[in-house]
């Protein structure tokens, strides 16, 4: 049981480490829907 | 043979509950003193580490901080790997009139909210991915090894007697370097002009101080692990070291700015809190008293020194967690006395001034083993996920760049 625990936790893990970044986000988006950084800065400030 | 004390373990389990209090409570407070673009990221920090090391406090950091010794007092053993032997019975070692679960609940919260304390040095512009694999690895590589040293009966620097009734050393210290070291080694945020941001909502923080306050009353009286004298007097002591605190940081600030300021009433109660913590069942109230004003005056003073520098320490843990986890410590070698707490040890004004060398020695090492393995822990992280995030982000916010929220609608 503490074995399927572990493995379970490091599942998690490894997907934490393999999830989209922000960067990755942006790139995937087509150019028409991304938003531009001065969008974003305002959107955000 | 130890037996369950119902007053005990009712004591213990609502103080657990007061501590786990604390992180939510530690979100708010850091959450108002950052700008608006950032308060949801800041949040995270603290509300995500009460998920993340709730789990790994159970899969294996309780078993390194209070399992049976490995040896010469460094770390424990795995012998308690996923809770295996921690039952509803009470402990052989600890807190014997409880049961063991309840002891491991309260320890874990504290393990959770050390490394959000960290959280805030760095904000405003670390990366989310980044920061929950640093607070997996400085749990498990600083937390642990720091807990079983000071509370683990067989840790090397409980051996020497060195006193910490509730995480002068372990949480505020430890977290308050290690705050330090993510300062320097992440920079100063962009287009920083002044050293120092305002904060976008001063209620928020004051809430948050607020409730760090009254779940500090689990974390110092609950630490005595049951329901005595001993809680009693650090119940007392907690709350006269925080009051007094703030009182006279707002004084000082009062003369020094001009206006009594309510964000310094905040930030100097939590620094009478952190003063107190490692004294609070060892110490009478009228040393409370002492300790708070001076935490007040040391910790100001720091963070206006902080304030001259270039680092930043987005919102000063270490001038508050660092330097007043220090200032506390100290202090316990110099108010205790067994008077109060029998269990404890005599300090300077009790005719021991050893005592005050073993505090400085316990300040010393777990100062800097905190800024040593954070530093190896920070620049492995980086090598696997860059630490801070892009320019653009920073510009944008962390909510909506890492998180794709936004706090406030417009």
């Amino acid at each position: 049981m503490v074995i399927a625990a572990l493995v379970t936790f490091a599942g998690l893990l490894a997907a934490w480490i393999v999830a989209p970044s922000a960067e990755r986000r942006a790139a995937a988006r087509t150019p028409s829907a991304a938003p531009a950084p001065a969008e974003l800065v305002a959107e955000g400030a | 043979m130890a037996t369950i004390n119902a007053g005990d373990t009712a004591w213990v389990l609502i103080s657990s509950a007061l501590v786990m209090l604390m992180t939510p409570g530690l979100a708010l407070f850091y959450g108002g003193l950052v700008r608006r673009k950032n308060v949801l990221s800041t949040i995270m920090h603290s509300f995500f580490i009460l998920g993340l090391v709730s789990v790994t406090w159970v899969l294996w950091g309780y078993s390194l901080a209070f399992g049976p010794d490995a040896g010469g007092g460094l770390i424990g053993r795995l012998d308690w790997l996923g809770l295996e032997g921690v039952t509803g019975a009470p402990s052989d070692t600890y807190a014997p009139t409880v049961p063991h679960l309840a002891f491991m609940a309260f320890q874990m919260m504290f393990a959770i909210i050390t490394p959000a304390l960290i959280s805030g040095s760095f904000a405003e512009r670390k990366r989310f991915k980044a920061f929950v694999l640093f607070a997996v690895a400085w749990s498990t590589l600083v937390y642990a090894p720091i807990a079983h040293w000071v509370w683990s009966p067989h840790g090397w620097l409980a051996g020497l007697g060195v006193l910490d009734f509730a995480g002068g050393t372990v949480v505020h210290l430890s977290s308050g370097v290690a705050a330090l070291v993510a300062a320097l080694f992440i920079g100063r945020r962009t287009g920083l002009i002044e050293a120092a941001t305002e904060p976008h909502d001063v209620p928020m923080t004051v809430l948050g101080a607020g409730l760090l306050w009254f779940g500090w009353f689990g974390f110092n009286a609950g630490s005595a692990l049951g329901a005595n004298g001993v809680a009693a007097t650090a119940f007392v002591t907690t709350n006269t070291a925080a009051a007094m605190a703030a009182i006279t940081w707002v004084t000082i600030s009062w003369l020094h700015r001009g206006t009594p300021s309510v964000l310094g009433a905040a930030i100097g109660a939590v620094a009478g809190l952190v003063a107190i913590t490692p004294a609070a069942g060892f110490v009478t109230p009228a040393a409370s008293i002492l300790i708070g004003a001076g935490v007040a005056i040391v910790c100001y003073g720091a963070s206006q020194l902080r304030l001259r520098s270039h680092i930043d320490d987005a919102l000063d843990v270490f001038a508050v967690h660092g330097v007043g986890g220090a200032f506390g410590a100290l202090a316990t070698g110099v108010f205790a006395t067994v008077a109060v707490n029998a269990a404890g040890r005599d300090g300077l004004l009790g005719g021991a001034p050893f005592q005050v060398i073993l505090q400085l020695v316990a300040i010393g090492v777990v100062a800097l083993y905190s800024a040593t393995v954070t530093a190896g822990i920070l620049f492995v992280v980086n090598l696997i996920v860059p630490i801070r995030v892009p320019h653009a982000e920073e510009e944008a916010g962390l909510d909506l760049a890492q998180h794709g929220e936004i706090a406030y609608q417009p």
